[in-house]
C-alpha cells in the first residue's frame, strides 16, 4: 500500500477504536456474567443482542422514536425473553456437562435466528440516525458513534455499581463466587441464574440498540458478536468482571488498528490471531482471572 | 445376532458397491450425498462425541480441503484423487493451529474458537485472491467423474465409520471418553489428556478436509460461501446429535434418517430449515441425549458398543 501513515490517523483511529470498545465490554459483560454464575457460555447471546437490534429498528421505522429512547424498549424486553429461555430450557443444563449448555444454546441460537429471517426477511436494514460527523482540530468523530459510545460507558457503570452496591448485585457475585456457599447464606440460586440470564440479555439488547445506528441489521449478525464478546472475555481473564472492560477496548483498539495498517477485510482474521495467542501465551487473561 | 448384523452389513456394502450399474444419475448424486454426511457426521463424533469437546466450526476443514485440492488441480494439475488427500493434509495443519493453544485448556475456549474459525477461513479465502480467485471461485477443469467420485465418498464414509470402531473399542477412545466423562480424573489417572484431545481433533479434521475435496471436483466450481457454510456445521451436529454422538453407529443413522427426510419433506420448507435443526437439537439435548440410538438400545437391549 502506499498509503501514508500520519500521526493524525494513528490518533484517530486509536479513539474510534476506544469507541467501538466500550460497546463490545458492555455486550461481553454479559456474556461474563452468565459464565460467572452459571458456567454456561451462552451461545445464543450475539443473536439476543441482534434481537435487541430489531426492536430498535422496528420502533424507529413503524413509530419513528428515537433510537437511544428505544432502550427503554429493547433491554425490558429481552431481560425478558432471557429470562423465559432460562427458565423454561437453560436451567435445565445449568448442572449438566459443558456440552449440553453448549449445544443447547447453539439450537437457541440457530433456532431465533431463522425466526428472525421468517419474521424480518434477511435483507439489510438501517437505522438513519444521527449521520454526519463532529469536527474537532484534525479529528473527525461519526456522531452515532460518539453517542452509542456515551450510553455505553453510562450503562456499563451503572451495570458495575449495581453488582458493587445492590444487594441483588452482591448475591449474583456471591453466587458467582461459589453457589454451594451462596445457597447456604440463604440466597435462592435459581433465581440469581434467572436474574443474572435476564440482566446479561439486556445488556446483549442495549449493544443491539446502540449498534443498530452504526451498522447494518440482518439477522445473522449476532454469530460475529458472540465469539467477539468470548474474545473480550478471554482478554480480560474469565470471571474477572473489570477485566471485560480492558478487554473490549482492546479489541476495539487491536481491530481499528489493523484495519489502518492491513485491510478492514482483515481485521477480523487479527481478532483471531488475537485469541490464539491469548490462549497459547496467558491463558487466564491479561489481568489473571481465575484460571479454569 | 453378531453375526446376522455383520451378514446384514456385508451384503447392504456389496449392494452400494453394485448400485451404480443400475442407478439413474439422480441416484448417484443422492447417494453421493449421503455418504458426504455420513462422512461429516461421523468425524464430528469423532472429536466431540468422544471427548466432549464441542466443534462449532467443523465446515472450516471442509472449505480448506475444498481450497487446497482445488488449488492444486487447477494451478498444479494434480488428479483430484490425491489433490482431496492433500486436502485433508491442510484441513490437519490447521485443526494442529487451532487446536494446540485450544485443546490445552479445559472448559469452553475450544468451542467458541471453531465458532470463530469458519468466518476467519472465509475471510482469509475472500482476501488472498491471487491464490483462490476470492469472491469468483475457482472452476476445476470440466470432468464428469460422479461415479468415481460416487466411490471415493463411499469409501470415506466407509472408513471413518470403521475408524470410529477401531477408536470406540480401543483403550485410546476409553481414554477419549473418560476425558468426556472427568477429564480431571483422567489427568488423576495418567492420561496425557492435551495429547489425546489434539490426536482426535486432528483425525477428525482430516475427513472433512479430504471430503471436501471430493466436494470440489463433484460440483467443479467452489467459492468462499458455497464451501464455509455455517449451515453445513449445524447439519453435521444435527445428524450426530439425533442419531447419538459417541457411538458407532449412531451418526451413520442420523445422516442417513435426517438426509432422507431432508430430501423427501423439508426440501420444501426450505425456508424452515434451521428453526427445524435448532428444535431438534434443544429436544435432544433436554430429552434424549443419547438421540435414537440410545433410545433403541435401551428398548431392545442392544449392546452399548454400537
Amino acid at each position: 500500500m502506499s498509503v501514508v501513515i500520519t500521526p493524525t490517523m494513528v490518533v484517530q483511529v486509536v479513539i474510534s477504536g476506544l469507541l467501538a470498545g466500550a460497546l463490545y465490554a458492555m455486550v461481553a459483560l454479559g456474556l461474563a456474567l452468565i459464565f460467572g454464575v452459571m458456567r454456561v457460555i451462552n451461545v445464543a447471546h450475539g443473536t439476543i443482542m441482534m434481537l435487541g437490534a430489531y426492536t430498535t429498528f422496528w420502533w424507529f421505522h413503524l413509530l419513528g422514536v428515537n433510537p437511544y429512547v428505544s432502550l427503554l424498549a429493547s433491554m425490558p424486553l429481552l431481560f425478558l425473553v432471557g429470562a423465559i429461555l432460562q427458565r423454561t430450557l437453560v436451567a435445565r443444563v445449568v448442572d449438566a456437562p459443558e456440552l449440553s449448555s453448549l449445544l443447547l444454546t447453539f439450537g437457541i441460537s440457530i433456532a431465533l435466528v431463522n425466526l428472525a429471517q421468517l419474521g424480518f426477511t434477511s435483507d439489510l436494514r438501517s437505522v438513519e440516525f444521527l449521520t454526519g460527523a463532529f469536527l474537532v482540530g484534525p479529528f473527525a468523530f461519526s456522531k452515532a458513534r460518539l453517542v452509542s459510545f456515551a450510553f455505553a460507558v453510562a450503562i456499563t457503570l451503572l451495570a458495575y455499581w449495581f453488582l458493587q452496591r445492590t444487594k441483588l448485585g452482591k448475591a449474583i457475585r456471591a453466587t458467582s463466587q461459589s453457589s454451594e456457599v451462596a445457597m447456604i447464606c440463604g440466597i435462592n440460586v435459581g433465581r440469581i441464574h434467572l436474574y443474572t440470564f435476564g440482566i446479561a440479555s439486556a445488556l446483549a439488547a442495549a449493544g443491539g440498540s446502540l449498534v443498530a445506528v452504526i451498522l447494518a441489521i440482518q439477522p445473522e449478525m449476532g454469530q460475529v458478536f458472540t465469539f467477539k464478546s468470548f474474545l473480550v472475555i478471554v482478554l480480560g481473564g474469565a470471571g474477572n468482571y473489570p477485566g471485560a472492560l480492558l478487554g473490549g477496548m482492546l479489541l476495539g483498539l487491536v481491530e481499528q488498528l489493523s484495519s489502518l495498517f492491513l485491510t478492514t477485510q482483515l481485521s477480523e482474521a487479527v481478532a483471531y490471531v488475537l485469541l490464539v495467542l491469548v490462549l497459547l501465551l496467558r491463558p487466564t487473561g491479561l489481568l489473571g482471572g481465575r484460571a479454569r | 445376532m453378531k453375526r446376522a448384523f455383520l451378514l446384514g452389513l456385508g451384503v447392504a456394502l456389496l449392494a452400494l458397491a453394485l448400485y451404480p450399474l443400475v442407478a439413474t444419475g439422480y441416484g448417484i448424486r443422492f447417494m453421493l450425498q449421503l455418504f458426504m454426511w455420513v462422512a461429516l457426521a461421523q468425524s464430528w463424533n469423532l472429536m466431540s462425541g468422544l471427548t466432549g469437546y464441542v466443534s462449532f466450526g467443523h465446515v472450516a476443514f471442509f472449505g480448506t480441503g475444498a481450497y487446497a485440492a482445488a488449488i492444486l488441480v487447477t494451478t498444479h494439475g494434480w488428479h483430484w484423487g490425491p489433490a482431496s488427500l492433500a486436502g485433508g493434509v491442510a484441513a490437519m495443519l490447521l485443526a494442529l493451529i487451532i487446536g494446540y493453544p485450544c485443546l490445552r485448556l479445559k472448559g469452553p475456549y475450544f468451542a467458541i474458537s471453531m465458532l470463530g474459525l469458519n468466518e476467519v477461513m472465509r475471510v482469509l479465502v475472500s482476501y488472498f485472491e491471487g491464490l483462490t480467485g476470492g469472491g469468483l471461485g475457482l472452476s476445476l477443469p470440466t470432468l464428469h467423474a460422479s461415479v468415481q467420485i460416487y466411490y471415493t465418498m463411499g469409501l470415506a464414509a466407509v472408513a471413518v465409520t470403521a475408524a470410529a470402531y477401531f477408536i470406540i473399542t480401543s483403550r485410546f477412545g476409553l481414554r477419549l471418553m473418560t476425558i468426556r466423562e472427568d477429564e480431571i480424573a483422567a489427568e488423576a489417572m495418567g492420561i496425557d489428556t492435551a495429547r489425546h484431545k489434539l490426536y482426535a481433533f486432528l483425525l477428525s479434521a482430516f475427513v472433512p478436509g479430504v471430503v471436501g475435496g471430493f466436494f470440489a471436483r463433484d460440483t467443479g466450481y467452489i467459492e468462499p460461501i458455497a464451501v464455509f457454510p455455517l449451515f453445513y456445521t449445524i447439519t453435521m451436529i444435527v445428524m450426530a446429535l439425533f442419531g447419538g454422538k459417541g457411538t458407532i453407529w449412531g451418526p451413520v443413522l442420523g445422516a442417513v434418517a435426517l438426509f432422507v427426510l431432508q430430501e423427501l419433506v423439508w426440501a420444501r420448507f426450505l425456508y424452515l430449515h434451521q428453526l427445524l435443526f435448532g428444535a431438534i437439537i434443544v429436544l435432544v439435548v433436554l430429552a434424549m441425549p443419547r438421540g435414537i440410538l440410545g433410545v433403541l438400545q435401551e428398548r431392545y437391549r442392544l449392546p452399548r458398543t454400537l
